[in-house]
């Protein structure tokens, strides 16, 4: 159970696995501000739901960028 | 070769997305012959049969009923209009209207009017192809192998497919989009006003620190060059991966506890519903404001018009 053996057992998809980490983590964020952000003013509601699409869509396309174009 | 339905998939997940992925870009128009081994949903949609010369996938098939269904209601909504709209008139009415008041709300009303086709078209296809990917039979209904004992595990060839599940059509539709919003650019700004508002510094800024800024803003100009390119493959990656996972992860919930199948995707399937809309709304906002992004620049009265518009 010696670390540096464990670690170089970790191959193949590790991208992905940070990509879809950081884009979760990214979404997340988004979702929380997107929240706080018609909490405090409701009538901006659409406006913000398309900014926070907008911005969700764009962290997400990390993902698809790892899974699909590096090998 | 049997003819038989079967709900029985084993998934192997994005195992065979990597392997195949570059394959499935390449093949824009081509379709692959089908694995030997394939278990899950394969990558890129299978050959139902061919027109000639002409592979016709499950997908394409797909995608023309949708397309048929949409044109015929289409038709049968706008045969005999009434001053006072009642019916699939009142209904088709409603829908189109949702989609020019959200349009407008989001590009503003002169450039809803040039290019409402595009993106009323593009929401309302995508939206009815991901729906109709859900009805119970498409993807299960269609040419097996069965194994030694007679058994048939595995759909390889299903009748029908999810039109958006195929990287060919949502890159089509990128592809549409892209010549489009070149012909939109150029229209705003002419040739050269195009060239300057990708290139070009914006402020106002004198002497050495303008030629700078030239400097700096042709740099940028070049990474937004690359961006704009990239776009075309990150459209169509974003929808083909939303909805192939979302296949992926209905048929990997079906098989999770083989006596509980019919019970454990019903969950995701109302899942699915939502990323099948929330998928046609991304695609539909990001191209336009990708084109509000090159169109409402260069004039800014017509910007401060259209503010002042908004706020009353």
């Amino acid at each position: 159970m010696n670390i540096p053996t464990n670690l170089a057992e970790i191959s193949g998809n590790l991208h992905i696995g940070l990509a879809a980490l950081a884009s979760a983590v990214a979404v997340g964020l988004i979702g929380a501000k997107a929240s706080e952000a018609v909490g405090r003013n409701p009538g901006a509601a659409t406006p913000i739901l398309i900014q926070a699409i907008l911005s969700s869509a764009l962290a997400e396309g990390i993902v698809f960028f790892a899974i699909f174009l590096a090998k | 070769m049997l003819f038989s339905l079967s709900s029985k998939y084993m998934s192997r997940g994005l195992k065979l997305v990597f392997s195949a992925s570059v394959a499935a870009l390449l093949s824009a128009a081509a379709v692959a012959a089908e694995t030997p081994h394939a278990e899950g949903l394969t990558p890129n949609a299978p050959q139902v049969f061919a027109i000639g010369q002409l592979p016709v996938s499950n997908s394409m098939i797909l995608s023309w009923i949708v397309a048929l269904v949409i044109i015929f209601v289409a038709r049968a909504a706008t045969r005999d209009i009434k001053e006072n709209p009642a019916g699939l008139q009142n209904f088709v009415e409603w829908v189109v209207e949702s989609v020019r008041d959200f349009l407008e709300s989001v590009i503003g009303r002169a450039l809803t009017a040039q290019t409402f086709w595009f993106f009323a078209t593009a929401f309302l296809f995508i939206l009815f192809t991901n729906w109709f990917g859900l009805v119970p039979g498409v993807g299960t209904v269609g040419w097996g192998t069965p194994d030694a004992a007679g058994h048939l595990h595995h759909i390889s060839r299903p009748l029908l497919r999810g039109a958006n599940a195929d990287l060919n059509m949502t890159f089509a539709m990128s592809i549409v989009f892209f010549g489009a919003w070149i012909y939109w650019a150029l229209k705003a700004n002419g040739p050269l006003g195009l060239l300057t508002h990708i290139f070009g510094p914006r402020g106002d800024s004198k002497g050495g620190m303008k030629l700078l800024l030239i400097v700096v803003f042709f740099c940028v100009g070049i990474l937004e060059l690359v961006s704009i390119v990239f776009r075309p493959v990150s459209l169509s990656f974003r929808l083909y991966g939303n909805i192939f996972a979302g296949e992926t992860m209905l048929e990997s919930m079906a098989n999770l506890v083989p006596a509980l199948a019919p019970l454990i995707p019903v969950p995701f399937y109302f899942l699915e519903l939502l990323v099948g809309f929330v998928q046609a709304l991304v695609f539909t906002l990001l191209t336009a404001v990708f084109t509000l992004l090159i169109c409402d620049h260069g004039d800014g009265h017509h910007e401060e018009a259209g503010h002042q518009e908004t706020k009353h």
